[in-house]
């Protein structure tokens, strides 16, 4: 096993919420996991190794294929969205990753030691020490108060009242819950009960969070505040992050990276970026279409490489998204400088360049309308 | 719209659409009827073949009851010298007793007020203050009729009978929860458990314990034992999912997660399963008293056998309020009841009154200064392991300490007995009510009409000429027969082949006219139960108000011990068949009540709505929609209500109703009938498994839909 920070019991707990010791190893690497349902695994997994579709296996079979195949690695810091509708097996890949649920086959390397291999003793205290989830309809413990809900993480693990107590009072209040300690889950409203939820996750300061649709039981508006605050908190933290979404927004606004998944399998995976300027197939694009293209695409994706002069202007920056330039663009009849992060100006980026674009989105979007695509 | 479409031939398509519907329907319906009037022809022709028959012939019995008059002697002979009571059954009944005689002691050592403020805190710190004086009250009632000794052997029988039972059904339970292979094997061993009459259980224990206590506390336990298991496995298995998930997620290993999440969530169900486990121990610890238990059920049996009603009643009434203290006590434990957190002793709407309020400021402001007294003096235990718990309760502190000092007081001084100035009797004065009801209500005022009419009526007319039908004028074979159609009918052939076995079992045992003289008073209780009871179930689910004023009558019949039931009623009706039969609907009637009300509250409050704003009226709602809809739930209230009528139908044997239950009375009381008694017990477990079956099946026909995905 890789050498796991573990708390000594009677010593100090490191108390803070900052950017955890980065060792050399990526912390979650997946390779090919599949995960089958049913009575006739081996012979579902034949079927598989056959190349025969779900829908196949499920018909010869009767096994459900949940997950086929996923591969991905995820770095220190970053946040993976896994984005699909439901029933696409993305619930299913995240139990995979701790083991919650055993994959069929596949391995799964956290900090660089597969956890197939652990056993039960192991596997415990890997998820004590490095891991963590916020679970969708939230799975709080109705009898406990928040404090202890909270705390819940350091009791199994055997910390004293006082430390547990301390360090959960941090949490909350890093949540914004300090003066609801003392309630009963059922107390509080269903945005404050996830808020509870992630501090509990954030209370044992785990390396790597996974999200199982941790807002989508949630009100747009208040879906809205706790996407903006674990932004702001991962800002601060920078974690290791494993989101699973049905909403394509919600991917768009949270992820370093997205996967798409349709039934059990990753159709794309790239940034924001790619997925809505390059979707690989239709199934995709449909989900693209209605996404606001301009919070994503940044202007070094649609500007021209630097032809000679550099028009007049302060230059606007590579990274920048359209969002944030669309004001000046649409003011401005001439092309502007882009930057990039040194100053140095090395392209251009002009209104009818943009025009183009948004048309495009406009059309495509009028098209989407057309074909209903089940989504608000 | 199809308006193109030529309007003649439209409508003689649909028209022919409609026929064919209309006679689809009507050939099912005539299907059904004649069915139904086939299973009457075969049944009428058999017995009209059959006519000579008459009952089952006696001579066909198996000679059971000697096999087993032949076993008991054999246990009575081999009981000191075989290996199984040398090694299990003596050392099982010796440590019971040492528990029961060590509990017992305990109790009747404690001076009467040291208990009876015992009883008033538990009852105030589960229900809060104006229950613990109740409670204090009901305690003292024990030593005022001077059936303190004889309540206090209850209450200890009670303690190591649910003691036992708790700490063998909760483990039960969590394993059955966590091995679906162990759950599906106690499955139906469970369901025969809670379907067998709770005197059935007395039989087999007597047969290998003898009779006493001891054998009572163990069938006490047998008895008791299904609901606490089955909560229990209910609770756990009914804990979110997704906080199991989380706890696991957490890291926890199995064990912190059975104690840390799943039975603090599972609580309050494992609490009403022994609830459950309590009231049911107590309903046979007070018929226990027939193997010779002892405590208040002793004294009922006695007056009751002496008719001394009055004391009966007397005593019965002390049950009752051990009954109402436990029932309510756990309720409240279990978080059913409304917890009243602030200091209210008189009802609520004398609080108007001035003076009213100044007491409970008063009493406020004292609980609170002994709160912070207790507080105090709790400091200490804050840091020893365990008492932590305690230290945050400085009421229960403080009445711990107080509790204790009286006790060692009153150990050095001497123990007071009960007051004689307090104690009273009314048993004179019911005495005088029966005379006095004898005398004037059997035939009111000299005339035909009273509850001697009554009671006659029901004889003459119902129970005789049902009971001569069934044991005499029908063929052994056509009731068989019957018996297999009807299970044929509701549950093909296995359930006909079950039906058939029951019933033929009946006579095999050599049990056919007691049990057909059972069979008649059930039939006579159920319809009259189900007449009662289901009418009142609808009125109650369409009034709030008449169901507020039912709810209490409902509880009260629901709590007190079948056994005491009997004693009103024969203030009323004198003994005989006819007091069982009442006692039995009045037992019976809560469940039909209860479960129709339910079943109509519970229809989905858009359907009858959707039936509202379609202009239905109340009664075609109630008609087309709720009643269709809370069919499954009367359906189980009509199960349960012949099930608790069969039981206390036997019960009623004590009194008179003849039938099966006399035979297993008698059984437990003399030695050398114990075989017939054993044999009679297990007709009743035959006669009772065969109408729970056949209801079962046909409760099953009406829940709506089957499977699915």
């Amino acid at each position: 096993m890789a050498p796991y920070r573990r708390h000594v019991k009677g010593q100090p707990r490191s108390h803070y919420i900052g950017p955890v010791v980065t060792t050399e190893q990526t912390p979650l690497e997946c390779h090919e996991i599949t995960k089958v349902f049913g009575d006739n695994v081996a012979a579902a997994r034949s079927r598989l190794a056959d190349g025969c579709d779900r829908q196949t296996v499920l018909d010869q079979t009767g096994c459900l294929v949940a997950v086929r195949d996923a591969t991905f690695s995820v770095e220190r810091g970053e946040t993976f969205v896994v984005m699909g509708l439901s029933g696409s097996g993305k619930s299913t890949l995240i139990r995979c990753l701790s083991r919650l649920i055993e994959p069929t086959s596949g391995t799964v390397k956290i900090d660089g030691t597969p956890i197939g291999d652990l056993d039960d003793h192991e596997l415990r205290e890997l998820r004590r020490q490095r891991l963590s989830m916020v679970f969708q309809h939230f799975g709080l413990f109705p009898h406990r108060r928040v404090i202890d809900n909270v705390a819940f993480g350091l009791e199994i693990q055997g910390a004293a009242r006082a430390d547990r107590y301390e360090r959960a009072l941090e949490v909350l209040s890093v949540v914004g819950l300090g003066d609801w300690a003392d309630h009963f889950p059922q107390q509080l409203s269903g945005g404050m009960q996830q808020r509870v939820g992630l501090a509990r996750a954030l209370c044992v300061e785990p390396e790597i969070l996974f999200f199982d649709e941790p807002f989508s039981a949630l009100d747009p508006l208040i879906r809205r505040d706790m996407q903006d605050e674990l932004l702001s908190l991962q800002a601060t933290m920078r974690r290791t992050l494993v989101f699973i979404t049905h909403d394509f927004h919600e991917a768009l606004k949270l992820g370093d990276r997205i996967a798409i998944m349709k039934d059990g399998e990753f159709v794309q995976v790239g940034t924001p970026e790619q997925i809505v300027s390059s979707p690989a197939d239709d199934y995709v694009r449909e989900f693209t279409e209605d996404a606001p293209k301009t919070r994503v695409i940044t202007v070094g994706s649609v500007m021209r490489p630097l032809d000679g002069e550099a028009p007049a202007g302060a230059p606007v920056s590579l990274d920048a998204v359209l969002d944030d330039v669309l004001p000046r663009l649409l003011a401005s009849p001439a092309a502007l400088p882009v930057a990039n992060a040194q100053g140095d100006v090395v392209g251009t980026v002009d209104r009818d360049r943009v025009v183009d674009l948004l048309g495009e989105n406009s059309r495509s979007g009028a098209a989407g309308a057309g074909r209903s695509t089940g989504r608000p | 719209m199809t308006a193109a479409a030529p309007p003649a031939t439209g409508s003689s398509a649909v028209a022919g659409a409609v026929e064919a519907r209309l006679a689809l329907d009507r050939r099912r319906r005539t299907r059904s009827g004649s069915e139904l009037a086939v299973g009457i022809a075969i049944v009428v022709a058999a017995q009209l073949a059959l006519s000579a028959v008459g009952g089952f012939p006696e001579s066909w019995a198996v000679g059971l009851a000697d096999w087993i008059d032949d076993a008991r002697r054999w246990v009575i002979n081999n009981q000191t010298t075989h290996w199984s009571f040398s090694f299990v059954f003596n050392p099982i009944s010796d440590s019971i007793d040492w528990g029961l005689r060590t509990v017992e002691r305990f109790l009747l050592w404690l001076p009467w007020y040291v208990v009876a403020a015992a009883g008033g805190m538990v009852a105030a710190a589960a229900l809060g203050m104006r229950a613990g004086l109740l409670a204090a009250a009901g305690v003292m009632y024990f030593g005022a009729i001077e059936l303190w000794s004889e309540s206090l052997q209850t209450v200890a029988l009670m303690t190591v009978a649910v003691g036992i039972s708790v700490s063998i059904g909760v483990p039960v339970g969590i394993a059955s929860a966590r091995y679906d292979r162990l759950r599906r094997s106690l499955r139906p061993l469970l369901d025969a458990m809670q379907t067998l009459p709770a005197f059935v259980y007395l039989i087999p224990v007597v047969l290998l314990f003898g009779v006493a206590r001891v054998p009572a506390i163990i069938a006490t336990v047998v008895y008791a034992l299904p609901p606490v298991i089955r909560l229990t496995d209910l609770g756990i298995r009914t804990v979110s999912p997704a906080t199991v998930e989380a706890a696991e997620m957490f890291g926890a290993t199995p064990r912190q997660t059975l104690l840390k999440v799943q039975l603090p969530q599972a609580l309050p169900s494992v609490l009403t399963g022994i609830n459950q486990t309590i009231m049911m121990a107590l309903s046979i610890v007070v018929i226990a008293a027939l193997i010779g238990a002892g405590g208040l059920g002793q004294v009922v049996l006695e007056s009751l056998r002496r008719l001394f009603v009055g004391r009966a009643l007397e005593a019965g009434l002390a049950i009752v309020v051990l009954a109402m203290l436990m029932d309510r006590v756990t309720h409240g434990a279990a978080g059913l009841g409304a917890r009243r957190r602030r200091l209210r002793l008189m009802p609520d709407s004398l609080e108007r009154l001035g003076f009213v309020r100044a007491i409970e400021a008063a009493l406020g402001s004292a609980d609170r200064a002994l709160c912070t007294l207790g507080a105090l003096l709790a400091r200490p235990l804050r840091d020893a392991p365990g008492l932590a718990s305690l230290a945050r309760r400085p009421r229960w502190v403080l009445g711990l300490l107080a509790l204790a000092v009286a006790t060692l007081v009153s150990a050095v001084v001497g123990r007071p007995g009960f007051p004689s100035a307090i104690s009273f009797s009314f048993a004179p004065a019911i005495d005088w009510l029966v005379d006095w009801v004898r005398d004037n209500l059997y035939e009111i005022g000299g005339t035909w009409f009273g509850t001697g009419w009554f009671s006659d009526s029901i004889t003459i007319y119902a129970v005789t000429p049902l009971r001569e039908l069934f044991s005499a004028e029908l063929a052994w074979p056509v009731v068989v027969l019957a018996v297999a159609l009807a299970g044929w009918r509701l549950g093909g052939a296995p359930l006909a082949a079950f039906c058939t076995a029951c019933a033929a079992g009946l006579g095999f045992l050599g049990m056919w006219t007691l049990s057909m003289d059972t069979l008649a008073q059930v039939i006579v209780a159920v319809v009259m139960a189900i007449v009662c009871g289901i009418p009142l179930g609808v009125l109650a689910a369409r009034s709030d108000r008449f169901e507020r004023m039912l709810k209490p009558v409902l509880d009260f019949l629901q709590t007190i011990p079948s056994f005491v039931l009997l004693v009103p009623v024969i203030i009323m009706f004198n003994v005989g068949r006819i007091p069982g039969i009442i006692a039995s609907v009045l037992y019976a009637l809560p469940a039909a009540t209860r479960l129709t009300n339910l079943g109509i509250r519970g229809v989905e409050g858009e359907a009858t709505e959707a039936s509202r704003a379609f202009g239905a009226t109340r009664g075609q709602t109630l008609r087309k929609v709720q009643l269709p809809l809370a069919a499954p739930s009367i359906m189980a209230g009509i199960n349960q209500t012949v099930m608790l009528v069969l039981a206390m139908v036997v019960i009623a044997g004590l009194v008179g109703g003849g039938g099966l239950g006399l035979e297993t009375v008698k059984g437990l009381r003399r030695t050398d009938s114990v075989g017939s008694g054993f044999v009679a017990g297990l007709a009743i477990v035959l006669l009772a498994m065969l109408l729970d079956r056949l209801l079962q099946a046909w409760t099953r026909r009406f829940t709506p839909v089957e499977g699915g995905p």
